[in-house]
């Protein structure tokens, strides 16, 4: 009787100090896992790999440091398959505290292309590839007004550059000169680009979403309103896997080294709600 | 007056913001895209000014008053200074006026940011994982039919949203996508109808001073 209502009742210090273990254990020695990719995250990648040349990608930096681990390897392998095929990228945030995630995206993936760079045209040139516009506040003032004219939204980039003396800003005036938009965030930001910047302007949107969040998206994907989308860690894998096996592009895959961690995790949960039901039956037969 | 000033302004600016979603004139539209790109943007200043008023305000009535824990404040206050003096004047790695490292000490706003702030919400956020799997623990139970559908559709997610999935089972994550894509869109659809109309029926009882709940006060 007492092992099955300890089973019934493990003590949640059990349970936490089981769920560090195999959370920290497969980060300090991974098992390779590779991911294969879903539909949604091959729609968002085989879309960002045939972007014309005269149209452009932009990524809205809209995470903050909380949902860093799961969403900051989708912009930092969105901009590796970006800079891979030499397609311009502008960047902005709707979240004040995305800012130094984005630039430090921008600067690891520009390092990285730059250190293997063998000429001039190879590498990867601030306001030539690509432009950091930074933050505008409120929401609705970015959202539309990219539609109308992206400079007059931000008159000067992050760094204090008059955004308009860029070259790449030649090229890219308004969401006419976009390709596809993917907003990469915890929040509903996704949902506001979808309801005011697709309805009034017909831009693509793409999402970058936290595994929680991603049941939201569905119908926007069923119905085409949203082109392509990566959930969770797991979209986040997926989308390095593609850039590296189809693009050659090496460097850190941080959500794929996380998988093992995360498949571990999953599974003590999985075992503890099986022994939590196994107590609960052995109970309730004995109670009747 | 103080009820009737706050209706007036909602009733105008609901008039406004609706409006360009619906005539599609030129003069409607410009007047619009002025509203956003001026208005819109100073009371978006105004509001961060306030808001960083607020705070202030606030923290200094506690240390003064030696409310609970008024010590934190005083991290709050002195946090809050220097950061902003280290932003506004040493540039974004380092590259501003003021001097932002001692030999190879950095503290720029980018290292305080990637070195404090991720560190510290990342740790807030992942004691969330604990919390889930005790409780996960505790509430999944197959007490009924419902509760054994809601177990079963939780193991196929939580199998399917890690890659081990396909390698023991290959057709589980398709199947997972699977619940996403129909029962999951389905019922999302549904939700979603119920609560459109309840934000615009909601909304236009704000905007016509029906409903008068967000002004505060009984009358």
């Amino acid at each position: 009787m007492k092992f099955w209502e300890r089973l019934a009742k493990l003590d949640r210090r059990y349970i936490y100090f089981m769920l560090l273990l195999v959370v920290v254990v497969p980060l300090i020695f991974p098992f390779k896992l590779r991911p294969k990719p879903m539909p949604p995250v091959e729609k968002l990648f085989n879309y960002i790999d045939t972007i014309p040349e005269d149209k452009c990608l932009v990524i809205s930096v809209d995470y903050t440091p909380d949902t860093e681990p799961e969403l900051h390897p989708m912009a930092i392998a969105l901009l590796r398959h970006a800079f891979a095929r030499h397609k311009k990228v502008g960047v902005l945030c709707i979240s004040l505290l995305g800012l130094g995630l984005a630039q430090d995206a921008l600067s690891t993936v520009s390092n990285e292309f730059n250190s293997i760079a063998k000429t001039y045209a190879d590498s990867i040139i601030y306001g030539r590839d690509y432009v950091f516009w930074g933050w505008q506040t409120p929401p609705l003032v970015p959202i539309l007004g990219m539609g109308e004219n992206i400079a007059q939204v931000f008159p000067v980039d992050y760094y204090g550059n008059k955004t308009d003396t860029l070259p790449i800003m030649k090229k890219i005036k308004n969401y006419n000169d976009v390709a596809i938009l993917v907003s990469i965030a915890g929040s509903a930001v996704p949902f506001w680009y979808i309801t005011y910047a697709q309805t009034s302007f017909g831009v693509r949107i793409g999402a970058g979403s936290t595994a929680v969040q991603a049941a939201d998206f569905y119908p926007y994907l069923n119905s085409g309103q949203v082109t392509g989308m990566m959930s969770g860690m797991k979209g986040a894998a997926e989308y390095e896997e593609m850039v590296e096996s189809r693009l050659n592009v090496e460097g850190r895959r941080k959500a794929t080294d996380a998988m093992s961690s995360q498949t571990a995790a999953h599974i003590w949960i999985m075992i503890t709600i099986i022994l939590g039901n196994i107590g609960y039956f052995a109970l309730r037969r004995r109670k009747k | 007056m103080k009820v009737r000033l706050p209706l007036f302004l909602v009733l105008i600016c609901g008039i406004i913001g609706a409006l360009p979603f619906l005539i599609p004139h030129g003069i409607v539209q410009s007047f619009d895209n002025e509203f956003r790109n001026s208005v819109l943007r100073i009371i978006g200043a105004f509001s961060l000014v306030l808001g960083l008023g607020s705070i202030i305000r606030h923290h200094m009535d506690k240390i003064k008053r030696k409310r609970e824990h008024w010590e934190y404040s005083y991290i709050l206050l002195i946090t809050l200074l220097f950061t902003a003096i280290i932003g506004l004047f040493g540039g974004v790695e380092g590259t501003g006026r003021l001097p932002t490292h001692i030999g190879n000490f950095h503290f720029d706003i980018q290292t305080i940011y990637m070195y404090m702030a991720i560190p510290l919400a990342a740790t807030m956020f992942a004691m969330l994982a604990f919390f889930m799997a005790s409780a996960a623990y505790r509430a999944f139970r197959a007490r009924n039919f419902e509760a054994t559908l809601l177990l079963i559709a939780a193991f196929i997610m939580m199998l399917g949203s890690v890659p081990l999935s396909s390698y023991i089972f290959p057709k589980l994550p398709g199947f997972a996508e699977w619940i996403l894509t129909v029962p999951n869109t389905a019922a999302k659809r549904g939700m979603g109808f119920g609560i459109a109309l309840g934000t615009l029926a909601t909304s236009l009882k704000i905007i016509l001073g029906i409903e008068r709940g967000w002004l505060g006060g009984t009358k």
